[in-house]
C-alpha cells in the first residue's frame, strides 16, 4: 500500500541533494563485522543515503525496552530496526513495523533459510528479514565420551556411568530463570511432537508431549548430571564450566568453540560436537532456534531506501563476514556450503541441519507473558512436577494469551 | 540558654512564646515573604518535573492498557487494583520485600551506628576509615551486585568455596541472605554517615557532664547521644527504608528474581516493562508507593517531634 | 587525656576489622578487573595471570570515556544545584515559620516515594517533546528533582540543630553580619551541607533507570548506562573483565571526593561555640 508507492518515489527528503540518514538500532556488535557492514553499504548507495551504527543495550530485554519506548512515543529517528527472533508478532501487531510486499519480500524470501523466515512472518504476511540464525549443539567430551548419545536418556546414563566412576560427568544447560530455561524447554517440547500454541497461536495445547519434556528435564535436574548451580546458569556459565573441566556434556551455541580453542588449548583437542539430543529415539531434535531479523519502523522518513539498506545489511557477503569474524550463524542456505567457512565453522553442516529441522518459539503478540509464565514453572528444574507442572502452566499460559492478570 | 538568646529574643525576631497575637507583626510576614521566597526554586523544580508522571501513572493504573493493542485501551477504575490485590504473586513479592526490608534495615541501623561511632571516636586512622566505609556507598549498585554473584558462584568464586561449594544462589534462604549481605555492605555506609552527622552535632560537654555525674558509657550513650541525635536518625532510617522496600538492583542481578527471590519492585518491573501492560504495571507502583507513604507515615508519627518542620526552634 | 597502648590497639583493632570488611569485596572487583578471561573460572582471589587488557580494551574506544565525561559534569551540576536548592528550602524550614511548610515537606516525601519505573515513561515523552532527550540538561533535570528531597530532609536536620542565636551574639560582639555569617554560621552548616553533597553526587553518579531510559547515544550516556552496552567476545559471554574494569576507574572519583570532603563532615566545633 503506501510502502509500495514510497518505494516507488524512493522515500520523500532524499531526493533534493542531501543524503539521507538511515538510523540502524541494533545489538553491540564487538567483532566488527556490523560495522563492517554498515559501511559496505553506505559506500554501495551511490550517495544516497548514510547508515549510522546506533547499539542497543547488551541484554536483549534492554534493547527491546529501547525499541518499545522510542516505537510506541513514534519517534521518527528509528528506521532500521535489528529484533530478536520473538518480538515480531509482537511489533507487528502493535503496528510498529512495516510489511515486506513486492519487490523485497521476494528479495527477502529467496535463498533463505525457511524456519528463520518463518519467524519473521506474523499472520501470513512477512514482517522482516532475517539478518543471522542461532542454534544449539551437543559438546562433549570424546575422551570421557567415546560414541555419543542420541537421546536425552541415553545422555543422563551416560553420565550417571561416569559419575560412578568419579570422572566428570557434568551435563551443562542452561537452567535459570529467564529465556535460555524457555528454549530448552520448548526444544524438548518440539522434541517430543508438541507445542505451546495450535497453529493460528489462539488457545494452548501443550498435553502429553510437554508433559514428556517435563519428565526429562526434571530426570536430568535430580540426577548427578546435573551441576549445583544448574538453576542460576546462563550460556556463559556453562561454558566456564566445560571449560573448567567438571563437565563431559553441553548444550549451547557455538560460540563455544573458539572460546575453548583460545582459554584451553590442551581440552581443546578432545572437544567434539553433534546434532541435539533427541527425546524421542526416532524422531530427530527440532531445536529452537535464535537470531536477529531486520525490520523497518512504522514511523521512519525513508521507508524506501530503508528496506533497500536493509536487504544489503543482510546480504550474502555481508552474512559471510558475521559469519567468520562474528560467529554467527548466517540465514542464507547456500553460505553453508562456503568453503571458506570451513576453517572457523567445521561444525557447518550440523547447524545447516539442526536449522532445517528447527523450531520457533510461539508466535504471539503476548509472547513476553507466555515466556515468563514458561521460565517460572521450568526454573528451577528440580521444582518441577510433570503433571502438575503442565496443567498449572496451561492454566496461567490461557491468561498470559489473553495479557489478563498479571505476571510474576 | 544562655543570657543572650533571652536578650536576642527580645529584639527583632518573634518567638513562639508571643505567637497568640492575631495580627500578624512585621517580622511574621518578613519570615513568611522569605520563607516561600527561598522555598520557590525548589517547589518549582519539583512540580514542574513530577507532577505530570504521576498524574499519568495514576490515571493508566485506572485503565485496561496494553501497550501492544494501543487500540483497546479502556476505563475501568479499580478494576487493576482488584487484580493485584487478588493475586498470589502480589502477596509473595510483598512478603519477601518486608523480609528483606526488615532484616537489612535493622542490620544496617546498628551496623551504621557502631560504624558511626568508629569514625567519629577513633583516634588515629580517621581519614582512612572514613573512607574505606564510605567506598562501598560509591561503588555502581549493578557493579557490586554483579561481584557477589561471581564470589558466590561454585569453582568461579572465592565465598562459594567458604560454603562447601554448594551453590546458595539457587537456594531461596540462602539467597535471600546472600540478597541481604549485598544490600548491607552496600548501602550500611549511608546510615553511617547520617548518624555520624549526627552525632558529631552532639556537644561534648553534655557528655563530660555526663561522665562527671558518674554515668557509664552505656548510660551516657542512650540518655544522652541517642535522644539528641534523633532528627539525623530519623532522617536516616526513613530515607533507609523506604529505599530498601523498593529493592531492585542487587535482586535483578543476583537472581532475577528467580527462585521466589522477587520483590515488589521487580513484580512491576516485569508488569511494566516485559509484560508492556501499563495498566497493571502502574497499578503495582501505585500500590507501593501506598505501602512507602505507610511506613514512612509510622515512622515520623513514631518519632514526633523529631520531623523536619515541626517546631522551629529559636 | 594520655591515651594508653591497650585503647590503641583496640582501636586499631576495630579499625582494621571495619576496614577489611568493607574493603575485601572491592578488592575482589579490582582482582576480576585485572584477570585474563581465560582464568575467570578458578576460585582463586588474585589473578594468576595478571593483564592490563581489560583496561585497554575499554579505551580502544572513545565510548567509555565520553561516559565518564557526561558522569562527572551531570552529577557535578546536579549536586551543586540540588544542594543550593536544598539548603534555601531546608533553612526555610528549620528557621522561618510560613504556611504550606508541611506541603512542601510532604511533597518532597512524595517524589521521595513513589516508584521511578513508572515515572519514566512519561518524563521520556516529555523530553522529547521538549527536545531534552539524549542531552545533558535532560538527565540534570530530572537528577535534581529526585536529589531535592534527600537534600532538604537531610539539611532541615542539620539547619534545626545550629544555634542561630549565635549569629546575634556575634553581631552583638561587633562582627559584620558577613562576618557572622562566615566565620560563625558557615562552619557549622558546613558539614550537613557536604554530608549531602556527597550524598546527593553518589545518587547522581550511580542513577541507572533515568540514565538507560532518558539518553540514546554518548552525547549524555552516563557510565551506569554503558556498563549496559559492554560486549564480551560474543553476544553470550559477560565481559566480566570490562565491567571491572570499568568499575574500578568510575569508583577512583569516589574514592578522591570522599577523601578531599570527610574532613569536613565531622564539625567537632560546635564543642567551642555553645560555650559560655
Amino acid at each position: 500500500m503506501a510502502a509500495q508507492l514510497l518505494a516507488a518515489c524512493g522515500g520523500g527528503s532524499a531526493g533534493s541533494g542531501g543524503r539521507a540518514t538511515l538510523n540502524f538500532y541494533s545489538f553491540p556488535d564487538n567483532s566488527g563485522a556490523v560495522q563492517q557492514a554498515v559501511d559496505t553499504c553506505t559506500k554501495n548507495s551511490g550517495g544516497r543515503y548514510v547508515i549510522k551504527y546506533n547499539k542497543l543495550p547488551n541484554a536483549a530485554d534492554g534493547q527491546r525496552q529501547q525499541l518499545v519506548r522510542r516505537l510506541a512515543a513514534r519517534d521518527t529517528s528509528l528506521d532500521i530496526l535489528g529484533l530478536d527472533v520473538t518480538w515480531e508478532a509482537e511489533f507487528a501487531e502493535a503496528g510498529w513495523i512495516r510489511e515486506w510486499t513486492g519487490d523485497n519480500k521476494t528479495s527477502a524470501s529467496d535463498g533463505t533459510l525457511k524456519v528463520p523466515l518463518e519467524t519473521a512472518t506474523w499472520k501470513g504476511k512477512l514482517y522482516a528479514v532475517p539478518y543471522n540464525s542461532n542454534t544449539q549443539l551437543l559438546w562433549y567430551r570424546s575422551d570421557l565420551v567415546p560414541n555419543p548419545p542420541k537421546t536425552w536418556n541415553e545422555m543422563i546414563d551416560m553420565s550417571v556411568a561416569l559419575a560412578k566412576q568419579g570422572k566428570p560427568h557434568l551435563i551443562e544447560i542452561q537452567g535459570a530463570q529467564y529465556e535460555g530455561a524457555v528454549v530448552w524447554f520448548n526444544t524438548l517440547l518440539a522434541s517430543a511432537g508438541g507445542s505451546v500454541l495450535n497453529a493460528d497461536a489462539t488457545s494452548v495445547t501443550l498435553g502429553q508431549p510437554a508433559v514428556d519434556a517435563l519428565t526429562v528435564m526434571k530426570r536430568l535436574a535430580t540426577s548427578p548430571a546435573a551441576d549445583p548451580s544448574l538453576s542460576v546458569q546462563m550460556e556463559d556459565a556453562n561454558r566456564l564450566a566445560m571449560e573448567s573441566g567438571t563437565a563431559a556434556f553441553e548444550i549451547n551455541y557455538p560460540f563455544v568453540y573458539p572460546s575453548m580453542k583460545m582459554n584451553q588449548p590442551q581440552l581443546f583437542k578432545s572437544f567434539k560436537w553433534t546434532l541435539y539430543p533427541r527425546v524421542k529415539a526416532d524422531e530427530p531434535s527440532h531445536v529452537t532456534i535464535g537470531g536477529i531479523d531486520l525490520a523497518i519502523s512504522e514511523y521512519s522518513p525513508h521507508p524506501g531506501l530503508a528496506f533497500e539498506a536493509a536487504l544489503c545489511l543482510r546480504n550474502r557477503e555481508n552474512q559471510k563476514v558475521a559469519a567468520i569474524k562474528g560467529g554467527l550463524p548466517p540465514t542464507i542456505a547456500d553460505l553453508y556450503d562456503d568453503p571458506s567457512l570451513q576453517e572457523n565453522y567445521p561444525f557447518r553442516k550440523d547447524i545447516r541441519t539442526s536449522l532445517e529441522n528447527a523450531s520457533v518459539r510461539p508466535k504471539t503478540p503476548a509472547y513476553q507473558n507466555l515466556s515468563i509464565v514458561i521460565g517460572h514453572t521450568v526454573s528451577p528444574p528440580r521444582g518441577i512436577n510433570p503433571t502438575s507442572s503442565e496443567k498449572s502452566m496451561r492454566g496461567q499460559l490461557k491468561d498470559a494469551l489473553a495479557s489478563k492478570g498479571l505476571i510474576p | 540558654m544562655s543570657l543572650n538568646t533571652q536578650a536576642v529574643a527580645a529584639g527583632e525576631v518573634q518567638t513562639e512564646t508571643q505567637a497568640p497575637r492575631r495580627q500578624l507583626s512585621e517580622g511574621a510576614r518578613a519570615d513568611r515573604r522569605l520563607g516561600w521566597m527561598l522555598c520557590a526554586p525548589a517547589v518549582i523544580v519539583m512540580i514542574a518535573v513530577t507532577a505530570y508522571p504521576i498524574v499519568y501513572a495514576v490515571i493508566l493504573s485506572l485503565q485496561r492498557y496494553d501497550l501492544r493493542f494501543p487500540g483497546q485501551a479502556k476505563f475501568i477504575g479499580l478494576g487493576n487494583y482488584a487484580a493485584v490485590l487478588s493475586s498470589p504473586y502480589w502477596w509473595q513479592a510483598l512478603k519477601i520485600t518486608l523480609i528483606i526490608t526488615v532484616i537489612s534495615v535493622i542490620f544496617e541501623f546498628v551496623l551504621g551506628m557502631l560504624l558511626a561511632l568508629l569514625m567519629h571516636r577513633t583516634i588515629f586512622g580517621r581519614g582512612t576509615v572514613r573512607t574505606s566505609i564510605l567506598v562501598p556507598y560509591g561503588i555502581v549498585t549493578v557493579v557490586a551486585a554483579f561481584s557477589w554473584q561471581y564470589a558466590w558462584t561454585p569453582s568461579t568464586g572465592y565465598l562459594a568455596a567458604v560454603f562447601g561449594n554448594g551453590a546458595p544462589l539457587t537456594h531461596t534462604f540462602q539467597a535471600l541472605a546472600i540478597i541481604i549481605l549485598a544490600e548491607v555492605w552496600k548501602t550500611t555506609p549511608f546510615m553511617a554517615l547520617l548518624l555520624l552527622a549526627g552525632l558529631a552535632l552532639v556537644p561534648e560537654d553534655l557528655q563530660k557532664a555526663g561522665q562527671v555525674d558518674g554515668a557509664t558509657a552505656w548510660q551516657r550513650f542512650t540518655r544522652i547521644t541517642l535522644p539528641l541525635m534523633k532528627p539525623a536518625i530519623l532522617v536516616a532510617l526513613l530515607f533507609r527504608t523506604l529505599d530498601a522496600f523498593r529493592i531492585f538492583d542487587n535482586i535483578f542481578v543476583l537472581t532475577s528474581g528467580g527462585q521466589n527471590t522477587g520483590s515488589v519492585s521487580i513484580l512491576g518491573y516485569d508488569n511494566l516493562f516485559t509484560a508492556l501492560n501499563l495498566g497493571i504495571g502502574s497499578a503495582i507502583s501505585i500500590l507501593i508507593f501506598i505501602c512507602v507513604a505507610i511506613i514512612a507515615f509510622l515512622f515520623i508519627k513514631g518519632f514526633g517531634a523529631a520531623a523536619p518542620g515541626t517546631q522551629v526552634k529559636r | 587525656m594520655a591515651v594508653t597502648a591497650r585503647q590503641r590497639t583496640g582501636w586499631g583493632a576495630a579499625n582494621t576489622i571495619v576496614v577489611i570488611l568493607a574493603l575485601v569485596p572491592v578488592l575482589w572487583i579490582v582482582s576480576l578487573s585485572f584477570k585474563d578471561p581465560a582464568t575467570v573460572t578458578d576460585a582463586t582471589f588474585w589473578p594468576k595471570k595478571w593483564t592490563l587488557e581489560n583496561y585497554r580494551g575499554i579505551f580502544k574506544t572513545s565510548e567509555f570515556t565520553h561516559a565518564l565525561l557526561n558522569s562527572i559534569g551531570i552529577a557535578i551540576i546536579s549536586t551543586l544545584i540540588a544542594v543550593v536548592l536544598a539548603s534555601m528550602a531546608a533553612y526555610a524550614v528549620a528557621r522561618l515559620e510560613f504556611p504550606g511548610k508541611g506541603l512542601l515537606i510532604g511533597m518532597s516525601l512524595l517524589i521521595a516515594m513513589f516508584p521511578a519505573i513508572s515515572l519514566v515513561t512519561p518524563l521520556f515523552n516529555i523530553e522529547r517533546a521538549l527536545h531534552l532527550f539524549d542531552t545533558w540538561p535532560g538527565l540534570i533535570i530530572p537528577y535534581i528533582t529526585f536529589g531535592l528531597p534527600l537534600g532538604i530532609y537531610t539539611l532541615s536536620a542539620f539547619f534545626r540543630e545550629i544555634p542561630w542565636e549565635l549569629e546575634k551574639a556575634a553581631k552583638m560582639d561587633g562582627a559584620t553580619p558577613f562576618q557572622a555569617f562566615t566565620k560563625v554560621i558557615a562552619p557549622l552548616a558546613a558539614p550537613g551541607m557536604f554530608t549531602t553533597a556527597i550524598l546527593v553526587f553518589i545518587f547522581c553518579w550511580n542513577d541507572f533507570l533515568f540514565a538507560i531510559s532518558l539518553t540514546s547515544t554518548t552525547r549524555a550516556r552516563t557510565v551506569p548506562a554503558a556498563i549496559g552496552f559492554f560486549t564480551g567476545s560474543s553476544q553470550f559471554t559477560a565481559p566480566t573483565g570490562s565491567i571491572s574494569a570499568a568499575a574500578v576507574i568510575i569508583t577512583i572519583p569516589i574514592i578522591l571526593f570522599v577523601l578531599f570532603f570527610q574532613r569536613r563532615i565531622v564539625a567537632g566545633l560546635t564543642s567551642g561555640a555553645v560555650k559560655g
